[in-house]
């Protein structure tokens, strides 16, 4: 434990004249379950693509296991499971066959083979569809064998590229489940996510922005770095009361979310009846108002905010 | 190179060709349907050709001669006319696509061996029709002379090698059997076969549009197994026509095949390998599957057509064609096809083809590798 399994400097990728990925640094350590979070087009896929050896890099080196990304691309193959966003697998194979295709690629010996398959297919809850066509799995299944096609080779690290996107919640569920496991058994686990819910569940997380890394932290520390607390409003009528809090004074920022209002504050407990009053004297009918915790969401805007402004 | 990763890839390639219905009619039977279509349309029989006629003799004669060669189903009768202008107005309105005018004394300087005043003329915007007026007359003046003239003359000692003087060309070569065939269907062989090259080329791309390439990419598998595997399932594929499509020749056609068919098979093998290497060279360079499509058009199909002697013989192109067509594989297969179909040669004349054909599928196959990088952008 504690070994540095991907180390990575000024990792940077150009795609014409975009930055896609901006100068990296970035330091993951043996068993650790680290989620890359982010807005669409910050640069996870392509931070991922790049550690999995699917790119050149621009500048900077990454190095996975000690093999320099540069100069070993195909060094690093065996011991990484790789798992691109959108599903990837032969849909005219059958949920065994793709196993058994991958199995072969990777080497996996004919005498593990049948034993590896097995569990995996009963891991991912695929045994009663293994002779199914990929193609006619559902979008959750399709994502449960694509990982289990990325495991089959017992791989040292996984890199998964928004996994659990466009699954439902029953079966995102199941598969974290699946993700938490391979983390206890000390498996390193890089995944994106759009999901703050899931960024909650890793060991440690980073913010993508615009191709760099913003934050790099456990997720309770992040949710520090904001340093306020959240005061959530429902209102009755939400635009009127929007318009009479940004005008509130001593307040850092307010977020909208769906008919609530989450409004930053240094201490909630302090500021509570002072906003009350605020808009009670403004004739603003509340639902609801109270001190809320603070949520990966909030802070992840807030912090995308502050390097926006 | 290890061979359980080719075996793998081949196994996959193997299951999407059969198990796609669509994939699988058109690498077994686009080469047969291909060969129907162009061996018909390129020798298509010209039948009942209207023609006019305008006799100036006008003796017992050249009416036999009239008779003659409108007889039958090639040359139909539209019109017995009384002047040019009327050839003229016919031919302007494409009612007639040919005229024979007799002139006048026919009868008399053809009895008399003096020669055979005869004038066709042909609508020169539709040279097929025409030309082959032309060829049809010719080859029953001969007919004529034969039955009408020789017979005359030959008590009195004239034999048929004096009738020369009588300018009556004669293309012997063109006959209404299918003659054409038996030299064009090889050739036609040769082009289909390398079909299967179109296919190949659009694989990698699938896997590009697919998504499936980038999972591809992310195992260790070396690029050289990639494309072997990718190659080989179409190599049986169209090793399966190397045996269904000579059949038909010979059943459909009646081809003769003269030569060796373990040698015709062997080399098939080898042109196969240098075809496809050469299709899966289109492949590494286009990323979508139209693009493929188009650029195997370009360089491969087209070029199959038009440079590899088929039609038209290498020895009339310019000097910079001949050199390109020696880069096409089935520029040496056209030569193997027709040499062993037809004069059934063997392997002591097609060897330097043979040779030809593997360096190429080796070339292009290590084209292929060297420029088909594991990276997606």
């Amino acid at each position: 434990m504690n070994e540095k399994i991907v180390e990575i400097e000024g990792l940077t990728r150009i795609f014409k004249k975009t930055r896609a990925v901006d100068g990296l640094h970035l330091i993951i350590e043996t068993g650790e379950l680290f989620g890359l979070v982010g807005p669409d087009g910050a640069g996870k896929t392509t931070t991922l693509r790049l550690l999995a050896g699917l790119l050149n890099i621009s500048e900077g080196t990454a190095a996975l296991m000690g093999f320099d990304l540069n100069n070993q691309p195909d060094s690093i193959k065996p011991y990484v499971g790789y798992m691109a966003q959108q599903f990837s697998l032969y849909g005219e194979l059958s949920a065994l066959e793709n196993l058994l295709f991958f199995a072969e690629l990777f080497d996996v010996s004919s005498k593990d083979l049948e034993e590896r398959t097995e569990r995996l297919l009963e891991f991912a809850g695929l045994l009663p569809f293994k002779n199914r066509r990929a193609a006619h799995l559902s979008g959750g299944m399709q994502k449960k064998l694509a990982l289990a096609c990325t495991l089959i080779h017992e791989p040292e690290i996984l890199l998964l590229d928004e996994p659990t996107t466009g699954v439902d919640p029953v079966s995102r569920r199941e598969f974290w489940n699946i993700l938490t496991e391979l983390h206890l058994r000390g498996t390193t686990i890089i995944v994106s996510t759009p999901y703050m819910d899931e960024a909650d569940r890793c060991s440690r997380v980073g913010l993508m922005y615009a191709g760099k890394l913003i934050e790099c932290d456990t997720p309770h520390n992040i949710r520090k770095k904001i340093d306020s607390e959240i005061i959530e409003v429902w209102p009755v009528n939400w635009q009127k009361a929007l318009d009479k809090v940004m005008e509130l004074e001593n307040i850092k920022e307010v977020q909208t979310y769906g008919e609530t209002l989450h409004i930053l504050v240094d201490s909630g407990e302090r500021q509570l009846p002072e906003i009350k009053r605020s808009l009670k004297k403004a004739g603003i009918e509340v639902r609801s108002i109270r001190v809320a915790p603070v949520h990966m969401e909030q802070a992840f805007i807030s912090l995308i905010r502050r390097i926006d402004a | 190179m290890n061979f359980r990763h080719v075996w793998a890839v081949m196994r996959k390639e193997f299951h999407h060709i059969i198990r796609d219905r669509a994939t699988l009619f058109l690498v077994l039977f686009t080469p047969t349907l291909l060969l129907l279509l162009m061996a018909y349309a390129l020798t298509v029989d010209i039948k009942h050709v209207p023609i006019a006629v305008l006799d100036y003799d006008a003796t017992q004669t050249s009416r036999a001669f009239v008779q003659q060669i409108t007889a039958g189903q090639d040359l139909d009768l539209y019109a017995m006319v009384y002047s040019i202008d009327e050839i003229d107005a016919l031919l302007v309105n494409g009612e007639i696509k040919a005229a024979l005018v007799i002139a006048p004394g026919f009868d008399r300087d053809l009895l008399s061996l003096r020669g055979m005043p005869l004038q066709v003329i042909i609508d020169g915007t539709e040279p097929n029709s025409g030309n082959f007026a032309v060829e049809h007359i010719s080859a029953r003046a001969e007919t004529f002379v034969d039955s009408a003239v020789l017979s005359q003359w030959q008590p009195a000692g004239v034999s048929s090698d004096s009738l020369s003087v009588l300018d009556v060309r004669v293309q012997t070569w063109f006959n209404p059997d299918l003659k054409p065939r038996n030299d064009l269907v090889p050739g036609l062989i040769s082009m289909v076969l390398g079909l299967p090259a179109l296919s190949v080329a659009l694989t990698l791309a699938h896997e590009r549009e697919h998504g499936t390439l980038e999972q591809l990419l992310a195992t260790p598998i070396k690029r050289a197994e990639l494309l072997l595997g990718k190659i080989f399932p179409y190599v049986v594929v169209g090793l399966l026509n190397v045996i269904l499509i000579p059949w038909l020749a010979i059943m459909w056609f009646k081809i003769s095949f003269n030569g060796n068919f373990a040698l015709f098979f062997g080399l098939s093998a080898i042109f196969m390998f240098g075809v496809l290497s050469m299709g899966i060279v289109v492949g590494v360079f286009m990323r979508t599957q139209a693009a493929a499509l188009a650029l195997s058009f370009l360089v491969i199909f087209f070029p199959g057509f038009f440079l590899t002697g088929i039609f038209f013989p290498l020895a009339s192109m310019p000097e910079e064609m001949r050199m390109e067509a020696m880069f096409l594989p089935g520029t040496h297969y056209a030569i193997v096809t027709r040499g062993i179909f037809l004069p059934g040669v063997g392997m002591e004349v097609l060897w330097p083809y043979a040779v030809m054909m593997a360096v190429l599928g080796l070339v292009y196959i290590a084209l292929a590798a060297l420029f088909f990088k594991k990276k997606l952008g």
